[in-house]
This record gives structure tokens, C-alpha cells and sequence, in this order.
């Protein structure tokens, strides 16, 4: 226990203090999950709308194509990625291997049914009576699609939040396609794996408690979200 | 104005509407009625263009709708407040305001649409309020506001006045007994069957998805007693000895055809006896002949023309009308 207390009372001392290793890979983390939260959202969104909100043929396949990705590994993620960017790979001339862009692809892919997924949940559990009152109230197809997307705003939100949380925890495929490069690929899960194999126990501390902070802020956000949503 | 002809609605092999002709007029109020559960919202959500029949045709002013700009434009001219209707996020005024938007109604005007529309209906003090927090009356009644701001050709409600308090009632079929004068075609659907037949000018009666062949005539609404079997209930202004067969709210109907008309006191079986006075005789022109009697109640009886000639009644005539318990119909 005093180990461990130890190890807390240092990280939390290299947090306040400011320590340009945490800080420098916090903001890359950050960046990293914004940039795939939102490309896989600019993806996943649409999709998920379109699956919930339209028929078609096959569409309960789609769905569960969906919620098993969401389940996919992700070291398998990682190793596909890997295998696609690797240099003898088919885009290994794109030289994207081991930089922040690897990383980002594979949380994108990771994301995506995510916020595909709870999107389409999302839609699906709106009042059907939305759409057929947009309708009458004489909304075009468009508007009808805005009318529907307004009401589950909230559940829309949760559903990027979640994807958000996802890849600012996962480990597996951010240190396998981006090589946890200091200073270029490091991301907080990465170098905790790191820092705990080499005995730096202050450093896991610290970017544990920083991991933890960014979990329990996402978490709130998303208890406001699925709050309103149910207002 | 609105018609729909050989209209079928299934879902998944089960046919909920199957329909030979129905047309909907301008300057006209419609009540469709019909028990629960009979096809009513369903030939409304049709009507209103948001639910496309599995066959059948729909003509609005004689212009058939059948492509998906068809109905688009259709639906530009006809509005639908269902029983329960939907009012979106926001404020009551926001809702009006929005029905406007996509109507693409000029901006300079929607302020006094939304305060008009909705002091039509008394319900100007809910203007600021929460949508969703209204009571399910006050949802109605703003509902009903948001669909007359839209001016519509054709104004479609279903069981518009469900949860609205008797007041409530006469202030809504009120407006619409007004719209109905400025020419909308108004269809309603209702349960509330004395409504149905007080306010509206054309009853369609809907059973198992189809056009009854009748219209339902001496139609009362009532509360059958503990007492059941054979017992008495109220049924408007008549005292009414009916065979029930459980307690609470129900609706009797004297079939008109099993009516007796006579111009003296009857000394029978029949339970029931009334002294009205005629005050309308028709005839069908094949045979039958509809007499209306104010009995305190109207009352309707069928009889034949033959009968008619031999009672020798007329218009302001006194007669008696006798009709078996047995023969009344409690639903």
C-alpha cells in the first residue's frame, strides 16, 4: 500500500508540477482522440442515421455487422492497420506506419461502429411519431430527417462521447501501429504500458490519473447528455 | 376534394383497412367513428399522406396521388393532429412557429399566426410554456392550434378532443365548426359518438377496417349501473330499460328499424315507450321511410312506407314509439 501510495503521491506531484513528459503526451492523446472522434463521427453519425432511420434490404444484417464491431479486438485492428500501412504492405508507400496517422486510422476504424451503432440505437428509439408529425406539418424528406436527428440530439452526443472515451483509452492497436515513439506516438495508455514495464511507477501514476480525470470528465458529459435526452 | 377509393392497408398479410370509396368535402366536417382498434388512425395516417396504402387510389381535388412528389405536394395542402399528438421540444410558440417554418410561411407574419391560432383556441397563456410539460388536454388543444396555423385544405383530427373536459370540447368543435364555414374539409375521427353526430355534417362508421353499411342512429352515451341485467340507464333525456351485461361508461343504440311507431299508448312487451312529436320524415325512395321524433331525446325509427300511409302521421304529429329492452344494443 505504500508503494502504491507512493507512486500516486509522485504522479500527482509530476501532474502539478507540470511535467513536460505528462503534459507533451496528454495533448498528444487528446489530439489523437479528437481527430479520430471526429472523423469516425463525420462516418459513423450518417450511417448509424441512415440504418436507423431508413428500410432496406438487409437491414438487420447491417445492425448486427454493427454492434459486432464494436466488439472487434483491438489488436486485430492494429494488426490489419499494421498489415495495410507495413511497408511491404499494400499503402506501405503512404510511409504512414509509426506516425500519428496510423494511430488515428486505427481508432477511426475502432470508433466508427461505435458511434454507427449507438446512432442508429439513438433514432431508433425516437417517438416514431416525430417523423409522421414532420410530415404533416408538410417538412420535405430533409426536414424530416432534421426533425428526427433534433429529437435525439442528446443520445446523438452520448453516442460521440462514448466513441471519444473508447479511443482515448485503447491500448492495443495505438501502440502497435504507432510503435510508442517518445515525443512523436506516445499516447497516456501507451506509456503507462511502458512506464510499468520499466519500473517507472511515478510516470504510470501520473498518466493513469491523468487517463482517469479524462474518463471521469467524458463520463459526466455523457450522464448530462443522456440526462437531457431523457427530459 | 379528398378522395380515397379501393383503399387497402395490410401489415404483414393482415388487412387493417379495405376501403370502397371515401371522399372528404370542403366546407364539410366527417366524423369517421368506430369502436377501438377498427382502423380508424390508420385510414387517417393514409388520408393524411403519411402512410401510403397497399393499394387503392387518392385523389385530392380531383388530382391523383401516386409519386412521392405527389404526395409532398398533398401534403403541403392536408394536416393531420393524431390522438396523441407529438409537440416537438421547446415552447408551445416554438412548435407553431416551426409548423410555419417548413411551410415556408413569410417570417413577418408568423408572430400573428401563432398568437391568433392560438387565442382561437383560449390557449394563448400556454404560449411560453414548455411543450412538454402540457397535460394531455393542453397537448391536444396546442396541437389542434398548430394545425389550424397552417391554414390547411383539409383538416384531419383524430379523436381531437380525447382528453379535453366537456368546455374544452365545445371551444374546440366551436373553431372547427368556424373553419368548416371558411371551407376546410374537416374529418374527424371519434368514439365520442353523440360528438360525432352534433358537430359533423357526414358520419362514416368504420368496423374491422371497413365502411359500415348503416349509419348508427339513436346513438346515447351512458353509464350502465352496478345493477346489470336487466336494469335502466340514462340516455340523454330518456330513461332507457336495457339488458347489460357489466358496469361503467358504455354506449346503447336503438336499432331505428326495431322501433314501433304508433299514434296510441301500446299495451305490450316493449320495455320502452315514448310520446314524441315527428319533427322530420324522409324517404329513401325504395320503400323506407325515416321518421324523427322528439321524444325529450330525437329518436330515429325506420318503417315502411306502407306503415307511414296507414299511420297517417305527419310533421308536428304526436306518436309513440316502443322499442324491447332486448332490442337495445349496449357497447
Amino acid at each position: 500500500m505504500g508503494f502504491l501510495g507512493d507512486a500516486l503521491r509522485d504522479g500527482l506531484q509530476l501532474i502539478f508540477g507540470r511535467d513536460p513528459e505528462v503534459v507533451g503526451i496528454t495533448l498528444f492523446s487528446l489530439r489523437v482522440a479528437l481527430l479520430s472522434t471526429v472523423l469516425a463521427c463525420l462516418i459513423g453519425v450518417p450511417i448509424g442515421f441512415i440504418v436507423g432511420t431508413t428500410r432496406f434490404w438487409g437491414k438487420r444484417a447491417a445492425i448486427t455487422v454493427l454492434n459486432t464491431m464494436l466488439a472487434f479486438p483491438t489488436v486485430v485492428v492494429g494488426l490489419i492497420i499494421w498489415g495495410l500501412l507495413s511497408r511491404n504492405g499494400p499503402l506501405g508507400n503512404l510511409e504512414l506506419l509509426y506516425t500519428i496517422w496510423a494511430i488515428v486510422i486505427a481508432e477511426v476504424l475502432l470508433a466508427t461502429p461505435i458511434a454507427a451503432a449507438l446512432t442508429a440505437a439513438a433514432v431508433q428509439g425516437i417517438d416514431p411519431r416525430v417523423r409522421r408529425t414532420a410530415l404533416t406539418l408538410g417538412a420535405s424528406g430533409w426536414s424530416t430527417h432534421l426533425a428526427v436527428a433534433k429529437e435525439a440530439r442528446y443520445a446523438i452526443l452520448a453516442a460521440v462521447v462514448v466513441a471519444f472515451g473508447r479511443v482515448l483509452a485503447e491500448v492495443g492497436a495505438a501502440m502497435m501501429v504507432g510503435g510508442n515513439i517518445r515525443h512523436q506516438t506516445r499516447t497516456l495508455t501507451t506509456a503507462v504500458t511502458l512506464a510499468t514495464s520499466q519500473g517507472n511507477f511515478q510516470l504510470a501514476a501520473a498518466m493513469g490519473l491523468v487517463l482517469l480525470a479524462l474518463a471521469l470528465t467524458v463520463n459526466v458529459l455523457l450522464q448530462l447528455f443522456q440526462g437531457r435526452g431523457d427530459a | 376534394m379528398l378522395r380515397a377509393r379501393s383503399v387497402v392497408r395490410s401489415y404483414g398479410g393482415r388487412t387493417v383497412i379495405d376501403i370502397d370509396d371515401v371522399t372528404i368535402e370542403r366546407g364539410k366536417i366527417t366524423a369517421i367513428v368506430g369502436p377501438n382498434g377498427c382502423g380508424k388512425s390508420t385510414l387517417l395516417r393514409i388520408l393524411s399522406f403519411v402512410e401510403t396504402p397497399s393499394a387503392g387510389k387518392l385523389t385530392l381535388d380531383e388530382k391523383p396521388i401516386s409519386t412521392a412528389k405527389d404526395r409532398r405536394w398533398a401534403r403541403s395542402r392536408v394536416t393531420l393532429v393524431e390522438q396523441k399528438p407529438l409537440l416537438f421540444r421547446g415552447t408551445v410558440e416554438d412548435n407553431l412557429r416551426y409548423a410555419l417554418s417548413l411551410r415556408r410561411t413569410d417570417p413577418t407574419k408568423v408572430a400573428s399566426i401563432v398568437a391568433e391560432s392560438l387565442d382561437r383556441l383560449q390557449a394563448l397563456t400556454l404560449a411560453k410554456r414548455d411543450a412538454r410539460q402540457l397535460s394531455e388536454g393542453e397537448a391536444q388543444l396546442v396541437a389542434v392550434a398548430r394545425a389550424l396555423s397552417l391554414k390547411p385544405a383539409v383538416l384531419l383530427l383524430d379523436e381531437p378532443a380525447s382528453a379535453a373536459d366537456r368546455a374544452t370540447i365545445g371551444k374546440l368543435y366551436g373553431v372547427l365548426q368556424a373553419e368548416r364555414e371558411s371551407g376546410t374539409a374537416i374529418c374527424l375521427a371519434s368514439h365520442q359518438l353523440e360528438d360525432a353526430y352534433r358537430w359533423s355534417d357526414d358520419i362514416i362508421t368504420l368496423a374491422g377496417g371497413r365502411i359500415g353499411s348503416t349509419t348508427p342512429e339513436n346513438l346515447f352515451r351512458t353509464t350502465i349501473p352496478e345493477k346489470t341485467g336487466y336494469t335502466t340507464v340514462e340516455a340523454g333525456a330518456l330513461t332507457l330499460h336495457i339488458i347489460a351485461e357489466s358496469p361503467g361508461p358504455a354506449t346503447v343504440m336503438i336499432p331505428p328499424e326495431d322501433i314501433v311507431l304508433s299514434t296510441e299508448p301500446l299495451r305490450s312487451s316493449a320495455r320502452n315507450q315514448f310520446c314524441g312529436t315527428v319533427i322530420k320524415i324522409s324517404d329513401d325512395g325504395r320503400g323506407h321511410i325515416t321518421v324523427v321524433a322528439d321524444c325529450g331525446s330525437d329518436l330515429t325509427a325506420r318503417i315502411t312506407s306502407g306503415a307511414l300511409e296507414e299511420l297517417g302521421i305527419g310533421v308536428g304529429s304526436q306518436v309513440f314509439l316502443s322499442v324491447k329492452a332486448t332490442a337495445v344494443q349496449v357497447f
